[in-house]
């Protein structure tokens, strides 16, 4: 009887927890439906409800709000750099963790020296080595300026590599595999739940960046503009009358893609992976 | 340090070796790099190394080296347009512009230094293939070198890319920025209208001045001291928060776990920019939750224990300073502990099973395993980042910039300095630049910053590099 009110309080507990952590989300969802096309600061919940925002958002774009191209443009942004930056954070973690060289040491350390810096003192710098090589208010340059430095990143990756039992890999080398088929073999595949969270980081990071859109893309045409660009300038003063409800359209759908990401990704946190591995 | 230089010193010796007991292969490849290869026949090693000599060196010449030249002055001619009357078109002369003067300077050092590091370590490989060849040995093939980039020089092929990005992206804008907290680059001197020159460290003492007319030495103490606060903190609660709600969800006795976590990790989907806007309009003087508040009388009860005052229209939840500073531990409490929440399950899952079960049979309680098993492997994967996260948190420009980019302060001292209360380093440094053109002293403030990173890691900066806990759980 007693194990029984313990469980219901737990989820009671837990209910409320979730109830508190959703309410923004929730009137963000809600708020899309309102007919007011400016902030509803009465109701929780609108007083008539309407679809109408979704094709205003995807099929009407005028020139405050262009979401089809600030989608695509995110897009193609975040999957490059998702590709590149994760390749580079395995590959840094993967050297610092097994392979023993004369500089490894030295570089760690300068490593965490680097990341110690501000990013944002950085960023203008960036801009101004962005210009140099041309490629301001262009794609490739935001994806050359979100994923050329996430090397330095390698610090969580490397913490898992080293729980890696050091007997598998040598087993593999008494087989003659070489440096790059362990890695490809038998690292990549056990440590398949903490490659999938730097996955996770590295197309999230320029999907939901903004500042670093922002200082890069100077241009004022709309369609050039990222989703984060295009989002924050719909709440100005003079938009936000008239565009609130679509800034809840787009800031939901921009969630789309991530809430998908994470409930395929969620069984790679929940399977112990490294069970498989050597046991006791 | 002092290995660094004796490093130095030996690579210059035995660089001098080389010279002094090479043959005429390795005394051309002093002039023409791939000279001592061509001597040993590796003829597609002699052309690569070649045109990379000149690949380097030509660019350095033409291009790099008249700005590199003005680097003592950053420049001495002004722009000046003058307009000619009978052609209608304007002339420019040819100024300098101090910025790129700084910036091709900064890449053009760079590249020297790689280029002699690159030089001197060729003419010693060189001089090894040769005594290689004197005792008969085998000479690594082109084929060789490949293959051995797949084995014992396997880190150079995995970390060559990473590195030249953390170059270009992050060393020479860092350098860049630092040498800009030296000169008078500031909204009267903007490239490439003005010119900029070195001033010494006159923006550091600007910096903690705090007179009439110069308040920055006052807003940076109370910005200083937020900072911290603001760090530990946030940190502490949400690494806590998330690793009692990843447990508490984890626990056996909860049902729908997945559900559950779902649930939480709804809010991480949501990009910052969206939910901390959305966040702060509704905790906003004329939000909703101020209507509710109001409704259900909160902003009575506030008023009647004395916490706001009776004329109060409405709850100050981000116009106040005290009451913004508490919102925004809050709100950061909302936004990290899903985030740490799901690496905490990752890592819960993968902790080893035998050692709770080898403490279960000894008659271990659940705190006690939680105590002296978990928290432990907890600590020992994440306790780096942890370091790293308080630093990231010091840099943590999105939740306070979102949350609070509608407040104004009413402390003069404060605004004299284009500074807020709730402001921290790294906002302040980014108000300056991007509102007010104040380049230079951001760069004070970007390192000071760093100054302050660095220190907090000093402490726990050695054990993390030293390898003696890396193979702990092996």
């Amino acid at each position: 009887m007693k194990n029984k009110i313990k469980l219901v309080l737990r989820h009671v507990f837990l209910s409320f927890l979730t109830a508190f952590w959703l309410m923004p989300v929730v009137w963000l969802f809600v708020t899309t439906f309102s007919t007011e096309k400016g902030i509803n600061t009465n109701h929780f919940f609108p007083r008539h409800w309407t679809l109408a925002n979704y094709h205003q958002l995807f099929f009407e774009p005028d020139t405050a709000a262009n979401f089809p191209a600030w989608f695509r443009n995110s897009m193609i942004i975040a999957i490059f750099t998702c590709i590149i930056s994760s390749a580079f954070v395995i590959m840094t973690a993967y050297a610092f963790s097994y392979l023993r060289f004369k500089a490894r040491k030295g570089l760690m350390s300068f490593s965490i020296i680097l990341g110690m810096f501000p990013g944002v003192l950085s960023m203008i710098a960036m801009y101004f080595v962005l210009k140099l090589l041309g490629l301001t208010d262009s794609i490739v340059g935001l994806i050359i300026v979100y994923s050329a430095g996430s090397g330095l990143g390698y610090m969580i990756l490397k913490g898992f590599f080293d729980t890696i039992p050091e007997s598998l890999r040598e087993a593999a080398r008494l087989e003659g595999a070489s440096e790059a088929t362990i890695f490809l073999r038998i690292v990549v595949p056990l440590s398949k739940s903490m490659i999938v969270y730097t996955i996770i980081n590295s197309f999230l990071a320029p999907w939901m960046d903004f500042f670093m859109a922002r200082l890069m893309i100077k241009s004022k045409n709309p369609s050039d503009w990222t989703m984060g660009i295009g989002l924050y300038n719909l709440l100005q003063r003079a938009l936000v009358n008239q565009y609130f409800t679509i800034f809840c359209c787009g800031g939901l759908m921009v969630a789309v893609p991530i809430a998908g990401l994470f409930i395929y990704m969620q069984k790679f946190y929940v399977e112990g992976l490294t069970d498989g591995a050597v046991k006791g | 340090m002092k290995q660094l230089l004796k490093n130095v010193s030996n690579n210059f010796k035995e660089f001098g070796t080389a010279i002094v007991r090479g043959d005429i292969w390795v005394k051309m490849s002093l002039l023409i790099m791939g000279a001592g290869y061509l001597g040993r026949k590796q003829f597609i090693r002699a052309i690569l190394i070649t045109l990379l000599q000149v690949g380097v060196l030509v660019p350095l010449l033409t291009v790099f080296a008249p700005y590199m030249s003005k680097l003592d002055t950053l420049g001495t001619v002004q722009r000046k347009e003058t307009f000619d009357a009978l052609t209608m078109t304007k002339t420019v002369n040819d100024y300098d512009n101090s910025l790129l003067i700084l910036l091709y300077g900064i890449i053009g050092i760079l590249a020297i230094l790689a280029f002699i590091a690159l030089y001197v370590s060729n003419i010693k490989a060189v001089y090894r293939e040769q005594l290689e060849a004197e005792e008969g040995d085998h000479i690594n093939s082109f084929k060789d070198d490949i293959i051995s980039l797949f084995n014992d020089k396997f880190h150079i092929t995995l970390l060559i890319l990473p590195s030249l990005g953390v170059i270009i992206m992050n060393i020479i804008p860092i350098i860049f920025m630092v040498c800009i907290a030296f000169t008078n680059y500031d909204d009267k001197h903007q490239p490439p209208t003005y010119l900029f020159t070195w001033v010494g460290v006159k923006n550091f003492v600007t910096m903690f001045t705090n007179s009439r007319t110069i308040t920055f030495g006052y807003a940076f103490l109370r910005i200083f001291i937020w900072t911290i606060i603001w760090a530990v903190l946030a940190t502490a609660t949400t690494f806590f928060g998330g690793i009692l709600l990843a447990q508490f969800i984890n626990n056996k006795f909860t049902k729908a776990k997945k559900l559950w976590r779902t649930l939480f990790i709804i809010t991480i989907g949501i990009p910052q920019f969206v939910t901390l806007l959305l966040v702060s309009k509704m905790l906003g003087d004329s939000g909703i939750i101020n209507t509710m508040c109001a409704n259900i009388g909160i902003l009575d009860f506030l008023k009647n224990i004395g916490l706001l005052g009776k004329g109060a229209q409405c709850i100050p939840f981000l116009s106040q300073p005290g009451w913004a500073h508490v919102t925004i531990i809050l709100v950061n409490i909302w936004i990290g502990v899903p985030f740490q929440m799901l690496s905490a399950t990752g890592i819960l899952m993968n902790i080893p099973t035998d050692q709770i079960e080898s403490a279960m049979i000894d008659g271990a309680s659940k705190r006690q395993i939680f105590r002296h098993i978990t928290m432990p492997y907890i600590m020992f994967i994440c306790g780096p980042s942890l370091i790293q996260s308080v630093i990231a948190n010091i840099n943590n420009f999105n939740v306070i910039y979102l949350l609070t980019y509608n407040y104004s302060t009413a402390n003069m001292a404060m605004a004299g300095s284009n500074a807020k209360e709730v402001d921290l380093l790294i906002t302040w440094l980014f108000t300056l630049t991007n509102d007010y053109s104040n380049f230079k002293m951001a760069s004070v403030i970007g390192i000071i910053t760093f100054v302050i990173s660095a220190m907090l890691s000093l402490v726990t900066f050695s054990k993390m590099v030293s390898g003696d806990r890396e193979g702990v759980y092996r």
